[in-house]
């Protein structure tokens, strides 16, 4: 287990939400790539990242989030974002995955409507 | 602010996870130079980028060699040099998220993308010494 890096899955209705805490890199993406992995083997269908305010993403997190932005258009799933800071925000924007993943400020406003 | 020796060098062991001493030694040169916490942030994953780039594609992360940074303080403007012992790496066309969502290009790819998108000015070049030189240039706005 990576200790720069925790992944707690939990469920509110049919949201499967992974809550994401420290470093998202190609190394830590890993533990966020197996859980996804575990949350759609259960046939979740809308997910949840709610990702660390105080945790950094650099690109090899950035391709861990886009294999998995490809993986769920095959199954078919819908994947929200919230607990990003202003900065990595942007960085979403800038690299087009925001094209795939919608982003909330706070995971009550994720939930609504999913 | 005036410094009679402008400079701070440091240098990481190629070992991922280290370009986090990098990026906040950064952050800190900017910060007493007075830019913005949003421009810091540029800042740090900006340098982040050039120094992951250093220890996997310049150093092939071998913990024999070093990744060398200079920060570089001027009136108006922080110069960041990052600096590996390998050969220089490829410069990559824009990378397309649409692609690499189908399937049809590797996911990775977004590091120089991100340095040019982030900082003012850029520039990849061999170093006098050996390996590569990345400086980023960031300007402070009044």
């Amino acid at each position: 287990m990576n200790k720069d890096i925790q992944v707690s899955i939990s469920q509110k209705d049919d949201v499967s939400i992974l809550q994401i805490k420290g470093d998202v890199t190609a190394v830590t993406g890993e533990t966020i790539e197996a859980a996804y992995q575990k949350v759609s083997a259960a046939g979740a269908k809308k997910i949840l990242l709610y990702f660390d305010k105080d945790g950094y993403i650099n690109s090899g997190g950035i391709a861990i989030l886009i294999g998995i932005a490809s993986e769920s258009r095959k199954n078919g799933q819908i994947i929200r974002v919230t607990g990003l800071s202003g900065h990595f925000q942007k960085i979403f924007n800038m690299v087009g995955l925001t094209k795939y993943t919608e982003i909330f400020q706070t995971e009550e406003l994720a939930l609504k409507d999913f | 602010m005036v410094m009679a020796d402008n400079k701070v060098e440091l240098h990481i062991p190629s070992i991922m996870g280290f370009e986090k001493v990098a990026m906040e030694c950064s952050a800190s040169v900017a910060k007493k130079m007075g830019f913005t916490e949003d421009r810091i942030e540029d800042l740090k994953t900006a340098v982040a980028e050039a120094c992951l780039n250093a220890i996997e594609h310049g150093n092939k992360m071998d913990t024999k060699t070093k990744v060398g940074i200079t920060l570089t303080v001027e009136e108006t403007k922080l110069q960041v040099a990052v600096k590996d012992q390998g050969k220089g790496i490829d410069q990559v066309l824009i990378p397309s998220i649409e692609k690499k969502v189908a399937g049809k290009d590797k996911p990775r790819g977004w590091g120089i993308f991100l340095i040019k998108s982030l900082v003012n000015e850029v520039s990849f070049e061999p170093s006098p010494e050996g390996g590569n030189v990345t400086k980023m240039i960031i300007y402070l706005e009044k």
